[in-house]
């Protein structure tokens, strides 16, 4: 099936420090200062302070902590080539065990139930997928629907008898520590100056640095933790090797069944763990149906970052920024954001005229001024089209990246040791 | 061998996760009828009652209506069978329910919620299923727009109780900004905003009331269900200036208390007494309730139907017969009830009309 004799870390776009990514860190910081730039002149010309408000931030990174878990989550399990559309049913198992943790013995209990949780429910995906061959997707949705009813019984079973709670909610438990780091408090008085640039610098600090879950922190160092273990070590090489090529990796001696399911099971514990967030720290009680397709996002924001840890994370921060201001003040922010959208396209339209690709120039041009129309010629946009802001976004992104991805060569191919 | 035998116990392990999530599809609360006080006097009625998503024990909608069934049980002998929502299903599931009670002899069937209506009223669950029976008496509750002989609708003046509610903040409000959380954007929750906005103007015609909704049909409503977005959506009406909130917003509303508490500020509740049901730590945010009483309407309407009366059509539940009003749990709205009893007073006597549609979109 193949004539890679090994397997294939070579070809992963995989490390930077590598000879030819050098120039890619500058440039991501270059386009986030820009992005800044862009945003905070758009905040000064339009007057919706909401957009770089440390609630805003804040917001948006406890939006983006469950849907980049979820996405770790997809991450582990599509490296070593399994596909887990039921990251969305371990999503609702972490909520469930964090919950009912959390409540009995205390919210750091609840995350390590939530891990269990999530965990279980992707043994039983890697049960079925790789010991039992059964279909990806059939297996993931089963699991997804599951999750929804075995928590419900479940919830008949505990939550139902507990003073303040009920059969689809848990009664409230205790939260985790806040963090905040020291002396930032001080810069209180700046971001109401509404300054260009200072202010907005001042409100993303605050957002970013003061009041952040404990939980949030240790969400944020899995990333770079993620990108360790799979890109830097022995483990990472093998479970990769899987999902590129699992016959080339048996052949050197990788026991495929065995990383099939450390990447699924892993898999599993991170979605978890978003789900434990969701029912510990953005709200305090487990509800029936409060993962709200996050599962199905984190799947959208790993795709998003080229099955890559900084690529996904970028996505569920794009993603949680959005909801984060369509549910603050929606329709004055996303309103705002047209402007922001108008002038990316603009420039996205000069750069493809620079390289004469004078086509998509033209498209680039005639959206942005389509943009530019709608906000000089409303005040507000209507409710659903704000709602839809964040699913909107993913789109766009997604179908202008989506030619340069490149997911794993085996994933999602089901794999039978010994088979032909 | 031993790996052979490991499998066959893993596969084991998975077919009794299986087997529980099959049961748990299935579960369903069937209480058998009180007995033991049993008397002579009492008359054996059967009835059927469909839940929204949440059911029993969802200390809100759901929990008030079937407070109201068991209210009637111990006054009647009640033969009652109550089905239960999935998150996420479809109207068929709505109507193969409906069609399930009247099957098994129910009679009358209550359907708890809007839902039931459908996106198509004139076919949707509840319509299809009165068709097929006949017989039997149906009552929707939230929804006036299915039309039928046997089908009677129980409808509540929200927006009469939401202008209480919404002079109550503008008279605690020291930013004359006020905040209201919509669960869903639908015209239900629309004649709540509108009460609350046209309640606070009547106070300050200068105040400012900011809105969100949480979500829209589209995404089926899913703010009734997602904490974390009203915990989110409230802060960002506060950082805009808001020092009462009011939600509208089903199980949301304890993250619309969370963000409230956590700010400093002050919260109004909804459909049931909510300092009564909410945990100790966020008792102190909430001034009042704006009270729906689902329970009163399932009561009347059931008792009603033991008397052999059935009213098809469209029940008002209104301030006049006390099916919306404010609470007073707490003692945080004590020293303006005086000025919210005149206003209720205004209302019941018709010298306010309370819209039922926000001014504006």
């Amino acid at each position: 099936m193949s004539t890679e004799t090994a397997p294939v870390p070579a070809r992963t776009p995989a490390a930077p420090g590598r000879p030819g990514r050098v120039g890619r860190l500058p440039r991501v910081l270059l386009a986030i200062a820009g992005g800044l730039v862009v945003l905070a002149a758009v905040r000064a010309v339009t007057g919706a302070d909401d957009l770089t408000s440390n609630g805003a931030v804040r917001a948006a990174i406890q939006a983006a902590v469950p849907i980049g878990l979820a996405g770790l989550g997809g991450l582990f399990a599509e490296r070593a080539g399994v596909v887990n559309i039921g990251l969305e049913g371990q999503l609702i198992l972490g909520t469930w065990f964090g919950a009912f943790a959390s409540v009995h013995w205390g919210p750091w209990a609840g995350v390590v139930a939530a891990i269990v949780g999530g965990g279980l429910g992707g043994l039983l995906h890697a049960l079925a997928t790789v010991t039992f061959g059964v279909d990806h997707i059939v297996s993931g949705v089963a699991i997804t629907i599951l999750a929804g009813g075995a928590t419900r019984y479940l919830s008949s079973l505990t939550f139902a008898e507990m003073d303040g709670g009920g059969v689809n909610q848990s009664p409230p438990g205790d939260e985790l520590p806040r963090l905040s780091v020291p002396g930032l408090s001080a810069l209180d008085g700046l971001e109401d100056r509404h300054w260009f640039l200072v202010s907005d610098l001042t409100g993303i600090l605050r957002g970013a640095l003061t009041e952040v879950s404990a939980l949030t922190v240790i969400a944020v160092a899995i990333v770079p933790l993620a990108f360790w273990l799979l890109w830097r070590t022995g483990f990472g090489l093998r479970l990769r090797s899987v999902g590129e090529n699992p016959r080339a990796a048996e052949s050197l001696g990788v026991a495929v069944y065995r990383f099939k399911y450390y990447g699924v099971v892993i898999s599993g514990a991170l979605a978890g763990l978003g789900g434990g967030f969701l029912s510990i720290v953005a709200s305090n009680i487990y509800r029936e149906g409060q993962t709200n397709g996050r599962g199905f996002i984190g799947l959208a924001a790993m795709i998003f970052g080229n099955w890559r840890p900084g690529g996904l994370a970028g996505g569920a921060l794009l993603f949680g920024y959005t909801d984060a201001l369509q549910l603050r003040r929606g329709s004055e922010s996303v309103h705002a954001l047209l402007l922001v959208v108008a002038v990316l396209l603009l420039a996205v339209a000069l750069w493809q005229a620079t390289r004469r690709r004078y086509r998509p120039a033209g498209l680039g041009l005639a959206l942005a001024v389509l943009s530019l129309v709608w906000f000089f010629a409303t005040t507000t946009v209507p409710v659903p089209f704000v709602q839809f802001a964040p699913h909107l976004t993913t789109l766009v992104v997604l179908a202008l990246a989506a030619q340069r991805l490149r997911p794993p060569a085996a994933d999602g191919v089901p794999y039978q040791r010994g088979g032909g | 061998m031993r790996r052979l035998h490991g499998m066959k116990l893993l596969a084991a392990a998975g077919v009794v996760v299986v087997a529980l999530g099959v049961a748990a599809c299935g579960g369903n609360d069937d209480k058998e009828p009180s007995s033991g006080d049993s008397t002579s006097a009492k008359r054996t009625i059967k009835v059927g009652l469909a839940y929204d998503i949440g059911g029993r024990g969802d200390k809100s909608f759901n929990d008030a209506a079937a407070a109201g069934l068991d209210k009637v049980a111990k006054d009647l002998d009640v033969d009652k069978k109550e089905l239960e929502a999935a998150p996420n299903e479809t109207e068929n599931d709505k109507y193969t329910r409906l069609k399930l009670l009247c099957q098994g002899g129910y009679n009358p069937i209550i359907a708890v919620g809007f839902a039931y209506a459908g996106n198509d009223p004139a076919n949707g669950p509840l319509a299809k299923a009165a068709k097929d029976c006949p017989n039997s008496h149906f009552a929707i509750i939230d929804d006036s727009s299915v039309t039928a002989d046997n089908v009677a609708s129980l409808v509540f003046a929200e927006e009469q109780g939401s202008f209480l509610v919404g002079a109550a903040a503008a008279l605690k409000s020291k930013t004359a900004t006020v905040g209201f959380i919509g669960g869903c954007e639908v015209p239900l929750i629309k004649k709540f905003e509108a009460g609350y906005v046209a309640g606070a103007k009547a106070v300050n015609p200068d105040i400012t009331v900011l809105v969100n909704y949480l979500s829209t049909p589209a995404d089926k409503c899913s703010g009734f269900n997602d904490a974390a977005k009203g915990e989110t959506s409230t802060g960002g009406l506060i950082d805009a200036g808001a020092d009462v909130v009011y939600q509208a917003a089903g199980g949301s509303g304890t993250g619309v208390f969370k963000a409230v508490k956590a700010k400093g500020k002050l919260a109004i509740g909804v459909d049931s007494d909510q300092y009564n049901t909410v945990s100790d730590d966020l008792k102190e945010v909430i001034i009042t309730s704006m009270l729906k009483r689902v329970d009163v309407a399932v009561y009347d309407f059931v008792t009603d139907e033991a008397n052999g009366t059935f009213t098809n059509g469209v029940t008002t539940f209104d301030l006049k017969a006390e099916g919306v009003g404010y609470s007073t749990s707490g003692g945080k709205v004590d020293d303006i009830k005086s000025k919210l009893d005149e206003y209720q007073q205004k209302i019941i006597d018709g010298e306010i009309t309370v819209p039922t549609e926000p001014a504006t979109s």
